[in-house]
């Protein structure tokens, strides 16, 4: 029996095809039309069934493939994919803050996160940032464009200062 | 003739002769800049341009996509990392220009190539536009639904490394629409009893994830990357090495002319856009050189060609979205949200209702070629050594933060946000991967309207689905999106075929 290791394009297949085949399942779970025909369902159908013929196809052409030693650009991959990660987690967290204490204190505090996962290390540039990121969003998108800004859940700053 | 009425009412606007001149040196800084693009710029700025009158809004956003294409040569052909895909043809030719101290000379004709090229394409589409708006008038729901099968065929195998990645993408964009209530019955789709998703999921989030946070993460992972420049000498000896003449740019007219038609051609059909129009030309004006051999080692014509193909492109890219509502580019994606917000309906009867706004867009585009064209010739290198001077460790973060405030802006709705976040990361797994993004964008935005079409057809049928095949324009389409599949996986088996070769 063959032992071939799965390759990124086998992977890649198999995700395309689990995700084509969970869109068929969904796809089944639209109501029919009034007159019971298939309207509302055809396309998302068609739209996960093609996924699902593509994965197939990326699967049979990740099997064909000559499967590829690992080199040492895989481990010095581990560093950026951590980068990549935090930054993902910090964007959540981010959207979690502004839903829970505001936009003002939230967007000062990921703009230090976000420059320190870039590298930056100065107090002073962190903390000018800290202050500088929320006041000029403030002015340009809440003030002079006037969008509503998001409260906070727990705490909003902009009690405060009253809509300034 | 609208077009002299359209430029006088544009020519006495001083705002929105502003909002052109600003464009023209945001686009060109933002292309410039190695990894950003005109598309993440102007979905950045979109939310922005909500709150401005439609005109300024388009025109805006339409030129800073103009000058950006032209921005990426600057970038191409000082730091040999071209600002945008379609200006690596630009960076064969113009870096070797660079490294033997004639950087600038090499800008000077990267910028009247451009210039020619985007005035052509320009005065192709103004040209040719209504009759295309007149002939789609007459195309019924099964024929427009068969243009848009092979735009979503075309978009989704002909860009790209890979036919099934870049299906899939289209595949999946297609899926990402259909979330939401169904526009005829109102059924749920996708929504998994999801209030949030009851309205669908908005393009301008997706967009600003996909094309602006995407980007932040894929800048994240290859930080710490050295750009290296060769600047021009400012001695007298090197300043004359660097004037152009006449005679050195006259070889190059006949590549920018045919680069300028190639462009336009490639320009009309939907999605294959500036960075194919850049090479196929090159390729061209190689084949059809006087010296093919000096191609390559820093010749002027290398230049010209891509270059004008490449900004040619810009105009009648705008054909099929202003005259079917599909968007020919991602920035033809991008200004669709525009066109929404404004309430203004893309398609075959916007000539009839907004042909004012129309050739005043066009019109603030000549002004605005006219104007990146200007600033460039003499200040690309100055714009190159500004871009040299932002520190990227500092302006991602912020790009980062304002993409967060942008989605939220858009509807004021934290939903959106998580959508733009997701979004993100799923565009740096995209662009990892070799999937192809512009064909995930593009397909969610083509989405709707195949569908209404599509069930409309059936409607009309009185045999279901053999009214595609039975009416010669729709048969005609769909075969085109096959012929599009077969051609492309053969020339890629071929490349296959020549690279395993090359190896033995």
């Amino acid at each position: 029996m063959s032992t071939q290791r799965l390759n990124s394009t086998m992977i890649i297949g198999l995700g395309l095809t689990g995700l084509g085949l969970a869109a068929v399942v969904a796809s089944f779970g639209i109501n029919l039309d009034h007159d019971g025909g298939w309207g509302a369902r055809t396309f998302p159908l068609v739209g996960s069934a093609t996924l699902v013929v593509l994965g197939v196809l990326e699967m049979l052409k990740g099997r064909a493939m000559q499967p590829v030693p690992t080199n040492t650009q895989e481990t010095s991959e581990a560093n950026p994919l951590a980068r990549i990660i935090t930054l993902l987690i910090l964007s959540f967290a981010y959207l979690w803050l502004i839903g829970k204490i505001g936009y003002l204190i939230s967007t000062g505090l990921a703009a230090v996160a976000a420059l320190m996962v870039f590298g930056i290390r100065n107090p002073l540039g962190l903390t000018l940032a800290a202050i500088l990121c929320p006041l000029v969003y403030h002015l340009i998108f809440f003030v002079l464009l006037g969008v509503f800004p998001p409260y906070g859940e727990w705490f909003e700053p902009l009690d405060i200062i009253q809509g300034y | 003739m609208e077009i002299f009425a359209a430029l006088s009412v544009v020519l006495t606007d001083p705002l929105i002769l502003m909002w052109v001149f600003l464009a023209a040196i945001v686009g060109m800084i933002v292309g410039a800049i190695p990894g950003l693009t005109a598309s993440a710029a102007i979905a950045m700025l979109l939310p922005v341009t909500f709150y401005m009158q439609p005109l300024a809004a388009l025109a805006f956003l339409y030129v800073i996509g103009k000058s950006g294409r032209y921005g990426g040569s600057i970038a191409a052909i000082l730091f040999n990392t071209p600002g945008t895909a379609a200006s690596a043809a630009t960076q064969i030719d113009g870096y070797p220009l660079s490294k033997r101290g004639m950087s600038s000379k090499a800008m000077k004709v990267a910028t009247i190539s451009s210039v020619i090229g985007d005035f052509i394409g320009e005065i192709l589409l103004i040209a040719g536009i209504a009759v295309i708006a007149a002939i789609a008038l007459k195309l019924g729901p099964p024929e427009l639904f068969a243009v848009y099968f092979a735009a979503f065929v075309v978009i989704g195998s002909v860009i790209g490394k890979s036919i099934t990645r870049g299906l899939a993408s289209a595949a999946l964009g297609v899926l990402i629409k259909m979330v939401g209530l169904d526009p005829i019955s109102s059924e749920e789709r996708f929504t998994f009893g999801s209030f949030d998703l009851t309205n669908g999921i908005s393009l301008v989030p997706l967009m600003i994830g996909i094309f602006v946070l995407g980007e932040v993460f894929s800048q994240l992972e290859a930080r710490g990357q050295k750009i290296e420049q060769f600047d021009d000498s400012q001695t007298e000896d090197a300043k004359a090495k660097n004037q152009l003449s006449w005679s050195e740019y006259k070889p190059c007219l006949p590549h920018a002319l045919r680069s300028s038609f190639i462009g336009a051609f490639i320009g009309m059909l939907p999605g294959l856009g500036s960075a194919i129009a850049a090479f196929v030309a090159y390729g061209e004006g190689k084949r059809r050189a006087k010296t093919p051999e000096t191609w390559g080692k820093g010749a002027l014509e290398g230049i010209a060609a891509p270059e004008a193909a490449n900004n040619a492109v810009s105009g009648p890219s705008m054909a099929p979205l202003l005259t079917l509502g599909i968007p020919g580019s991602t920035i033809g994606a991008i200004l669709v949200g525009v066109f929404l917000i404004h309430g203004i309906q893309i398609g075959p009867t916007l000539f009839l209702t907004q042909k004012e706004l129309v050739y005043q867009l066009f019109a603030c585009g000549l002004v605005g070629i006219l104007a990146y064209g200007v600033i460039g010739y003499f200040g690309a290198s100055y714009v190159g050594r500004f871009i040299l001077k932002i520190p990227t460790d500092v302006m991602y973060p912020i790009i980062f933060l304002t993409s967060f405030v942008a989605a939220y802006s858009s509807r004021g709705n934290l939903f959106d946000v998580l959508v733009m976040a997701i979004a993100g990361f799923g565009g740096w797994l995209m662009k990892r991967y070799d999937f192809n993004p512009a064909a995930f964008v593009i397909s969610f935005v083509l989405a709707g309207g195949a569908e209404e079409t599509f069930r409309q057809s059936l409607l009309l049928s009185d045999h279901g689905a053999l009214i595609f095949f039975t009416r010669p324009v729709a048969f005609g389409f769909l075969l085109l999106g096959v012929v599009a599949v077969v051609a492309r996986a053969r020339s890629l088996n071929k490349q296959a075929k020549a690279a395993s070769l090359n190896d033995a």
